[in-house]
């Protein structure tokens, strides 16, 4: 049975992940997380995604006006890396994202994020 | 040994998780709870404020109320009931483990942002969830002091995490964008609930519900409590008027003689408008609402339940209180309450009364077809 840590285990095998968390964007809280961090520091790293998202989750630009178009993924690149957030979609009340940074030279975008969207599945789908 | 004493939660806590004990920290007062520690780390968290496992995931219809009862049933007595869940296939194990760690951070928060309470140790107490995660007491501890910040740089009212939400009868401005979980709260706030029902009855999280009423109260939206002029205990809840069968002229000061009898609950979703006219008439003015934070003594700014006003001048309608309400409702009336039955307060574990167990009432907030079918593809999975 794939639990958190699974989840965080298996996204490391991403080729190129450097860290990987899950973090609760309404507080900006990493409830899980493994690897490094930028900056090493796991907590400031969960706060700013939870900004990221809530921004994009919340500025009329990027809201669609579709029923049930939702936010499914960010994704950021910088000289040195990627940084790619996966909404996880529970259906209980939780407001969840995967954040896997990834190293720039090794990591390849398309095939960590179909990656992730597994991971993010399988830890609520049965 | 149990040890009783008046302190800091956090700071016992603290000792016994650096003592890798084993057991249950009961903590008294407004809102009170319970952290369980297994070997010095934590494992659940919880508080009246804040909706449990079994609430989130029922209330969301993520299970049917019948498959968690019967879970509670099988596995109350040996500390399993997780686990069960997720050998039976009702859920993932990552499904548990993140609800159970969303349940205990926010539990944590109701229990630990308290600077001193009356706190009890009750070692070799164990939860009967069991232990699914194993959290670091001092993460909590630095989480909890985080929430605590985030909340007032939002808006420094600690009152409106425990008063009654009243939406305000006239929006402050021609144009108002809402989060969904914004326009949620607003539709059920019906005057009486407190932030801990509607929590309970949406199955949101309770800090996050209380987040996002003090952004509506930034935005002006909800009406800020007020201190109550009397300070003696309110031994009758008057019903709110209700905004549509309310005129909004009618003129302050409430008739006591007339909405005295025990209206039937509706449910706020059906409301065309869902803001009650209680104590003002004229649109409020978001810039005096906006001045009057700015006010509240010092002491209250370290969290909801930190005023040291005498706890009578709460009422029973200054927190999101389990206990029923002080005038019993009549008979046969359990079953029809704001969001649902209102019990006797019940042992952690302990099962529910046979009758609400057996008539297991729906989400009264549902009205599509969508949680029916939710509800009916649950049952399906269970089945398989």
């Amino acid at each position: 049975m794939p639990g958190v840590d699974h989840c965080l285990q298996e996204a490391m095998t991403i080729p190129g992940a450097v860290g990987a968390s899950i973090v609760d964007y309404t507080t900006g809280f990493p409830v899980a997380t493994t690897g490094a961090a930028p900056n090493s520091d796991h907590e400031a790293a969960a706060a700013g995604t939870a900004d990221v998202v809530q921004a994009a989750n919340s500025r009329s630009l990027f809201v669609s006006a579709i029923p049930h178009d939702l936010l499914e993924d960010l994704i950021i690149t910088t000289a040195g890396g990627y940084h790619l957030l996966r909404i996880v979609q529970t259906e209980f009340d939780s407001r969840l994202v995967l954040y896997v940074w990834l190293d720039r030279v090794r990591g390849n975008l398309a095939v960590a994020r179909r990656q992730m969207q597994r991971l993010a599945d399988e830890l609520v789908t049965t | 040994m149990a040890a009783t004493r008046t302190a800091a939660p956090g700071d016992l806590l603290t000792q016994v998780t650096g003592e890798r004990q084993t057991g249950a920290l009961v903590v008294s007062g407004q809102p009170g709870g319970a952290v369980y520690v297994f070997e010095g780390r934590i494992i659940y968290a919880e508080s009246p404020a804040a909706p449990g496992v079994g609430e989130l995931l029922t209330s969301s219809g993520r299970l049917a109320g019948r498959t968690w009862q019967s879970a509670l049933d099988l596995g109350t007595s040996t500390a399993r009931v997780g686990r069960i869940l997720v050998e039976q296939g009702h859920l993932t194990q990552g499904e548990l483990e993140l609800c159970v760690l969303g349940a205990t951070y926010d539990a944590a928060y109701f229990v630990l942002s308290q600077p001193a309470a009356t706190v009890d140790f009750l070692p070799g107490a164990t939860h009967w969830l069991g232990a699914v995660v194993h959290i670091d007491a001092a993460a909590v501890g630095r989480e909890v002091r985080r929430r605590v910040a985030l909340l007032d740089d939002i808006f420094p009212n600690p009152r409106i995490d425990t008063a009654p939400v009243i939406p305000v009868t006239r929006a402050p401005r021609e144009r108002i964008s809402l989060t969904a979980r914004q326009w949620e709260l607003l539709v059920h706030a019906d005057g009486q609930r407190t932030p801990g029902d509607l929590a309970l009855l949406l199955g949101r999280a309770g800090y996050a519900t209380i987040q996002e009423l003090r952004r509506l109260a930034a935005l002006g939206m909800i009406e800020l409590p007020v201190v109550r002029a009397t300070e003696a205990p309110e031994f009758v809840r008057l019903p709110q008027p209700r905004g549509a069968a309310v005129p909004v002229t009618r003129p302050p000061g409430n008739p006591p003689g007339a909405p005295v009898s025990p209206a039937p609950p509706v449910p706020a979703g059906r409301n065309p408008d869902p803001a009650p006219d209680r104590r003002r008439t004229a649109p409020p003015e978001p810039a005096h609402d906006r001045g009057r934070p700015a006010q509240p003594e010092p002491a209250q700014s370290r969290g909801p339940t930190a005023q040291p006003e005498p706890t009578q001048s709460r009422g029973p309608t200054g927190q999101p209180d389990p206990m029923p309400p002080p005038s019993p409702p009549p008979p046969g009336d359990h079953n029809t309450g704001l969001n649902r039955p209102r019990l006797a307060r019940r042992k952690p574990g302990a099962k529910l009364p046979k009758e609400i167990a057996a008539a297991e009432s729906p989400p009264v907030h549902q009205g599509t077809d969508e949680v029916l079918l939710k509800r009916i593809r649950t049952a399906l999975r269970a089945l398989r």
